[in-house]
């Protein structure tokens, strides 16, 4: 009855990859990109087909301003990984802060992450940019504050917030067995968080964080808004001195092509790493 | 119920600490930013609702047979998720408002969509993007065995989504449904960049008329953390008052 | 475990650290400016021909080739810094930048505010630019209907409140002009002068300045109040003196291809 492969008791099950997901599980990881790289094309000719012989072609145009666009997208890297590593390096003491056994300790803390998670990035932009010194004075030096460094602190403050969320779900996930055995070997309470927890957290919380990267990063161009000059300033300013109306739909598609191939790879890592760390 | 008062008030309070709150004593700048305050409110309950509509709606459609259906929907959440609010709002009013007009009176053309239109649309497609994966995943937590008994019971596909499915989905996606729509709430103060008169923008106006800008800021703040805080509120009060016992941690 | 002592010692130390970070006081314009080798001006980055961007990213225009006339002045180098008519005044007062040529106009309640030196370099009155289709005739014509307009320009509020226009502002100059377009509105409210180079233009052969011009008001650059009777104040008057005296404003007219203004002939005529 059974064939060769298979026995009546089987001992090891072979090895099952995970069911693919219910969207159809499609192959192609720039399939998407390529989609708006062909909306782009499509417009771009469209857009060609309308213009008269006397005006520069669209592609060319938009050849000619991509120097200048990698310039800003290369802004809008630099304050997407200033804020992140800012934001994670305050958000970690201040979500073990609201685990903290100091009732004082815990509900400030509590206080100043929901107040962060819950304005409008925006509005937290326009505070820093408006609000905060143009330098400080630390000591005898004066350290200068340019436009983009504040911009980048008040993007964050948000992700501080995020991160210190984050940190408090993930330690709070973690099996109380964990806290008993680390007493019952006597390990202080910042031991034990420092050793045994706190590690165990890195892995629950690198997917999400990965998402709040994604996030950050397409909240990048807010700072436009108050006036740093990232790419989509630069866009605004390469279609003014352009002057022409054509130019609109291809020069941003063009800039949210860009966008989308920076964060697609980073989406399909993110999802990756969590069906990898995904807690048994 | 005479306010003048209160208005008094805060102009001693602007002649004795120089904290200038025109917004309140000022009859001009009170109206203006109060209607700045319905129109976010506005768009945000517009937005709300349309974002969980198309949540539900692609969610289903996620589940369809037809594999071309599927990676479109796929197509379109991948490319809402992974560009920045603000630039889709730009090419949406700018460049694609700029083919979508149709002629008014005496010759002129006006845009087919207005302003708080196309933010509505722009940011209720974000969100929604967002809340299809949402349901997905809380309709794939539902077990097989509930729906296989639905179809027992002789439940067509779609009514065992309307009433047996999305109800244990919805529960199970509250929480982060919730941080969502905190999340979109948050996001409408970039209806500002298309000059949509809300809250961000009237006071923009305001601090540039009366050079007032830490304390218009400082009631930025506090008014937007207090509309979350409604929002939390009620989605706490939602989420207790679905708990199915015992079904859910 | 966190401590009471360890979250005391933090705070303690945030606090001084945020009472130091004062803005620092009176260090005079000029020397610093010596010292550091490099002026920094705040100039606009779209406003055609006044100042915008070509190819390079560099920003050009009529108002950065006088920014570069004070720098060579001085023998430093020249820093722009592109700004926008709502925050010109505040990189000012920050000290952000040293000196403003950003198409400001020349106003009482400005002068308040920062240090606008005299004399003035150019005149702008406000304007619509509308639809020939919507046939404005006279300033009243506006009332109820949607005018576009730039955030933070001063005569927002006076032409909302005096004739009724609904002001639909935006952050730029190159969101106006698409939305103006678009007809999302049926005029751009906006310097006179701007409208004059831009209807010479083909896209704009639709449109027209029917209406007279309002409010003519005088462009001034500007130092920070508290320098302009200092020695900052009193060179860039002296340039100002010399730009009209020589007529290298006219000049600079003549180059970015702006129509010759009367306001600078006037000028030139005064102080020659």
């Amino acid at each position: 009855m059974t064939t060769a492969k298979s026995t009546d008791l089987p001992v090891l099950l072979a090895v099952r990859k995970p069911e693919p997901s219910s969207s159809g599980g499609f192959r192609l990881s720039l399939w998407h990109g390529f989609v708006l790289a062909a909306a782009l094309l499509l417009s771009v000719a469209a857009a060609d087909a309308a213009a008269g012989p006397a005006v520069a072609s669209i592609p060319a145009t938009i050849w000619k301003w991509t120097p200048l666009i990698a310039q800003g997208f290369a802004l809008n890297i630099a304050i997407s990984f200033l804020a992140m590593a800012i934001g994670t390096v305050a958000g970690v003491p201040l979500g073990l802060a609201q685990i903290s056994l100091l009732p004082p300790i815990r509900t400030s803390s509590w206080f100043v992450t929901q107040f962060f998670r819950n304005s409008p990035w925006l509005v937290l932009l326009f505070y820093c940019m408006l609000l905060l010194p143009f330098q400080i004075q630390i000591g005898g030096t004066t350290i200068p504050l340019p436009g983009w460094f504040k911009s980048t602190i008040g993007l964050s403050l948000p992700v501080m917030a995020n991160v210190s969320e984050l940190v408090r779900g993930a330690v709070l996930s973690i099996p109380y067995g964990q806290w008993e055995a680390a007493e019952s070997l006597a390990y202080t309470r910042r031991q034990t968080l420092w050793h045994i927890i706190l590690p165990q957290c890195v892995k629950r919380i690198t997917p999400p964080w990965m998402n709040l990267y994604a996030i950050l990063t397409t909240s990048t161009p807010l700072c436009a808004v108050v006036g740093v000059n990232e790419a989509m300033t630069l866009t605004g300013n390469i279609l003014n001195a352009e002057g022409r109306t054509d130019l609109l739909i291809p020069m941003y598609l063009y800039l949210l092509t860009w966008f989308f191939l920076y964060c697609y790879p980073i989406a399909r890592a993110t999802l990756a790493l969590e069906t990898r760390f995904q807690v048994r | 119920m005479d306010l003048q008062p209160i208005w008094n008030w805060f102009r001693t309070l602007h002649d004795t600490t120089g904290i200038n709150l025109t917004i309140f004593y000022d009859s001009f700048d009170r109206a203006r930013f109060f209607n700045g305050f319905l129109t976010s409110v506005r768009l945000m309950a517009v937005c709300i609702i349309c974002s969980v509509i198309i949540g539900v709606i692609g969610a289903w459609i996620q589940g369809s047979r037809l594999r071309m259906l599927r990676l479109t929907t796929q197509g379109y959440i991948q490319f809402f998720r992974n560009t920045p609010p603000l630039v889709q709002l730009y090419f949406f009013y700018f460049a694609v408002g700029a083919y979508l007009r149709v002629s008014a009176g005496n010759g002129l053309s006006t845009p087919l969509v207005s302003n708080f239109t196309w933010a509505a649309i722009c940011l209720s497609f974000w969100a929604g993007a967002f809340n299809v994966e949402i349901f997905r995943s809380g309709i794939e937590a539902v077990p097989r065995e509930t729906l296989e008994a639905a179809e027992s019971l002789g439940y067509s596909r779609l009514k065992a989504y309307v009433y047996v499915i999305l109800p244990l989905a919805f529960r199970i996606s509250l929480p982060a449904l919730n941080n969502n729509l905190v999340n979109l709430i948050k996001t409408t103060t970039i209806a500002y960049a298309i000059a949509v008169p809300e809250m961000l923008y009237i006071a923009n106006q305001i601090w540039s008329d009366e050079l007032n800008v830490p304390e218009m800021m400082n009631v930025l703040l506090l008014i937007y953390v207090g509309l979350v805080g409604v929002l939390v509120l009620i989605m706490t009060r939602l989420e207790r008052a679905l708990r199915v016992p015992g079904y859910m941690p | 475990m966190m401590t009471h002592r360890t979250f005391l010692t933090a705070l303690a130390g945030l606090a001084a650290l945020s009472v130091t970070a004062a803005i620092p006081a009176n260090a005079q314009t000029l020397d610093t400016i010596k010292q550091r080798g490099v002026l920094i001006v705040g100039s606009k980055a779209d406003y055609k021909p006044f100042g915008f961007r070509d190819p390079s990213g560099a920003i050009v225009g009529f108002e950065p080739d006088m920014a570069k006339d004070v720098a060579d002045k001085l023998g430093v180098e020249l820093q722009l810094e592109p700004v926008v008519s709502s925050n010109r005044m505040q990189f000012l007062q920050q000290g952000k930048i040293d000196l403003m040529i950003a198409t400001m106009n020349d106003t009482p309640e400005r002068q308040k505010v920062v240090g606008i030196v005299q004399p003035d370099y150019y005149a702008s009155g406000v304007n619509v630019m509308s639809n020939k289709k919507a046939a404005l005739k006279k300033w009243e014509d506006v009332t109820g209907q949607k005018i576009c307009g730039i955030q933070g320009a001063w005569y927002n509020k006076y032409v909302a409140e005096t004739y009724g226009a609904e002001i639909v502002a935006f952050t730029g100059t190159t969101e106006a002009q698409s939305a103006l377009l678009q007809g999302n509105c049926i005029g751009w409210v906006y310097d006179d002068t701007a409208f004059a180079g831009l209807l010479t233009e083909p896209k704009w052969a639709d449109f027209e300045m029917a209406l007279p011009t309002i409010k003519e008001e005088p462009w001034g650059l500007a130092v920070k109040l508290e320098e302009l009777d200092g020695p900052w104040g009193k060179f860039m008057h002296d340039m100002l003196v010399n730009w009209h005296k020589s007529g290298r404003l006219i000049a600079l007219e003549k180059k970015w291809g702006i129509p010759p203004s009367p306001y600078l002939q006037q000028l030139h005529d005064k102080y020659k």
